[in-house]
């Protein structure tokens, strides 16, 4: 990839990015970690990247979860499939994110598609386990209490076993969405567009501003979805509040 | 008020019969437990008790078919457990285990009305309900909104039990109820379900390896021995008196003589007289009351003009001319007639006396009761032959 042609293509843009973006106060140091001057002035092309980032975590955790719970609760019913189910997302958790989107490049194409059947397989393996775990952690005497009280298994799995599971399977959504929000800044590489885009960008390699503004924009995604997150887990578990009172 | 809630809470119970019912799991040569056939009248406790693994516990939860009956029947009224879904059976049947098994993550009154919302009935309805029997089981209005986790042991039980009563079932399941409660809690509980047991009067399989808990719970008892088979199915005082087996004997203990103190009230044996003195009379008629034959207190028992007692008198109260107003000893233990006699036994041995008072509903006195009456009586045959009329249901 780094023959000569292309590095000397980076300089060539570096040059002319540094001649046409930066400021005088900037361009005195070009290795300055962070220029606000250059921040001020081009804040507004961050707007679209985030709303594409945000668009591709959104759709692909909702994706990912939703596939992820169903083949939880088919897993729930039927314990033969535990261990396929468990190596299967495993494997896909295992694949490395950007061979991910370049190997599926040829069969899905170009863009948002691809970046979203990658990215919710990557949440596949996190959200199936944790609710795996949440189902499997429903007290016994619970479950003994509600099938002798005369609830069919389906009342049982929504009424007493799905409740109780909702802080683990909350926190498995919160480690999918945050990662994704990471992971999805590569979604660049499928073409499908993201805070990657100001990320990678060749330029940066002497002028990190972008890199730096682009990357804490993803880290405050990251900690709203986390924040909003924990609160639904906060006021969908009433009962896990109280214990130390 | 109070009738409506008596029509609400004891519309009926149903006899259970055990109509040769066999539980047999595959890959074991020997039933759990075999062709059963034992009928529990309606509105009666029958306690299953025997050592673990006779199929007490297999034997309760085929009745809510949560175990499969593998032969034979059970009927609950004229109705085989068999001709409706498990889960319609279930609802019908009050079921309380050890673990209580109260949701967590449901309030104290949602807990209760489990099985009224499962019934769909409507939400005044079952509110109504729930607040009446959180007052019936004795908790406090103010923990209808707490989580099972804020309560103690006990209080979660007490809501296990509320919860198996909420939908009025003809007959209710206990697994080993109060097994795991400390041993303080479990007499009050034990003592408040048979107070419940009396109003409600529905009919209960009680499972317990204790045999004084199956003493105390039962009507009936059934003692079970490996293979669900039943060494004797009897009231607690017949199994007491006349075990029928080697086996039962052995279940019982060789204390059992003591252990029907649990069954007798302390009405039910001959007291002591006790030597009488009022307030002012005078020493001499008191002293010789103590000197007539039968008289077996060595004191006088200071008494006020109701004749409710105040307290011992010493030698020295007796020295002076009249009797004093103020006794030199005080009173120690007072009994009541209707009270159990083993807690009786247990007033005098901690308040280390040799004798008490025993005074009647209006806290008159109606005699002593000694040490040396129990022990005269646990010595005597009829102890362990004698039908004693005595053996009442400490209901009510």
């Amino acid at each position: 990839m780094a023959s000569a042609t292309t590095l000397a293509a980076v300089g060539e843009v570096g040059k002319g990015f540094f001649h046409e973006r930066t400021t005088q106060s900037c361009q005195a140091k070009p290795s300055h970690l962070f220029c606000w001057d250059w921040a001020r002035e081009h804040i507004d092309r961050y707007g679209t990247p985030t709303l594409q980032q945000f668009e591709l975590v959104a759709i692909s955790v909702v994706l990912g979860f939703t596939v992820a719970f169903a083949l939880a609760l088919l897993a729930h019913r039927r314990r033969w499939l535990r261990p396929p189910l468990l190596a299967g997302t495993g494997v896909l958790y295992a694949v490395p994110s950007v061979a991910f989107f370049l190997l599926l490049l040829p069969i899905t194409g170009r863009g948002r598609e691809t970046a979203i059947i990658a990215l919710s397989a990557y949440t596949l393996q996190i959200i199936y386990r944790n609710v795996t775990v949440g189902l499997g952690n429903v007290p016994e005497s619970a479950k003994d209490a509600a099938r002798g009280m005369g609830m069919t298994k389906r009342q049982i799995l929504w009424r007493v076993e799905l409740p109780l599971a909702i802080p683990e399977i909350i926190g498995g959504l919160r480690i999918a969405t945050v990662s994704t929000v990471a992971i999805a800044t590569l979604a660049v590489f499928a073409h499908a567009g993201g805070l990657g885009t100001q990320i990678y960008g060749e330029a940066n390699l002497h002028f990190p501003t972008s890199i730096i503004i682009a990357g804490g924009i993803a880290m405050l995604m990251a900690l709203t979805f986390d924040a909003i997150l924990l609160t639904i887990q906060r006021f969908s578990t009433p009962w896990r509040r109280v214990r130390s009172s | 008020m109070p009738s409506d809630k008596l029509t609400e809470s004891s519309a009926g119970a149903s006899p259970v019969r055990y109509a040769g019912a066999t539980k047999r799991y595959p890959g074991s040569a020997k039933a759990a437990v075999e062709e059963l056939t034992l009928e529990v009248p309606a509105g009666e406790i029958c306690v299953l008790v025997g050592p673990s693994g006779c199929g007490k516990t297999t034997a309760m939860r085929m009745v809510n078919r949560m175990v499969e009956i593998s032969e034979g029947d059970i009927l609950i009224g004229d109705r085989s457990v068999r001709d409706r879904s498990p889960a319609q059976l279930r609802r019908e049947i009050g079921y309380v285990i050890q673990q209580v098994g109260l949701f967590p993550h449901r309030t104290i009154a949602e807990n209760i009305v489990a099985v009224p919302q499962l019934l769909g009935w409507k939400k005044e309805r079952a509110a109504a309900r729930g607040a009446e029997l959180l007052s019936l089981i004795g908790l406090d209005p103010d923990l209808a909104n707490r989580y099972p986790a804020q309560l103690s042991g006990g209080q979660q039980q007490r809501v296990g039990v509320a919860r198996a009563l909420a939908a009025d079932p003809l007959v209710m399941l206990m697994d080993e109820p109060f097994g795991a409660i400390d041993p303080i809690s479990r007499e009050r509980l034990q003592n408040e379900f048979l107070r419940l047991q009396a109003e409600l009067r529905k009919t209960v399989l009680f499972v317990t390896h204790d045999i004084d808990e199956a003493i105390k719970m039962g009507d009936r008892i059934a003692i079970m021995r490996e293979g669900g088979k039943v060494a004797q199915y009897a009231t607690p005082a017949e199994v007491l008196m006349d075990p029928a087996d080697e086996f039962v004997e052995d279940f019982v203990g060789a204390d059992r003589a003591l252990k029907r103190l649990a069954l007798m009230r302390v009405a039910d044996i001959d007291l002591w007289k006790a030597p009488l003195a009022y307030v002012g009379q005078p020493t001499a008629e008191v002293r010789a009351k103590l000197a007539e034959p039968g008289v077996e207190v060595p004191y006088p028992l200071l008494v006020d003009s109701e004749r409710r007692p105040l307290g011992w008198l010493s030698e020295r109260d007796l020295a002076g001319e009249q009797v004093p107003a103020q006794p030199d000893s005080p009173l120690g233990p007072l009994l009541d007639r209707d009270d159990i006699m083993r807690d009786a036994l247990a007033d005098l041995l901690q308040g280390e006396a040799q004798y008490a008072a025993v005074v009647d509903h209006e806290g008159r006195i109606d005699g002593v009761l000694s040490v040396e009456i129990i022990s005269e009586f646990l010595k005597s045959p009829q102890a362990k032959t004698e039908e004693h009329s005595a053996v009442e249901r400490p209901h009510g």
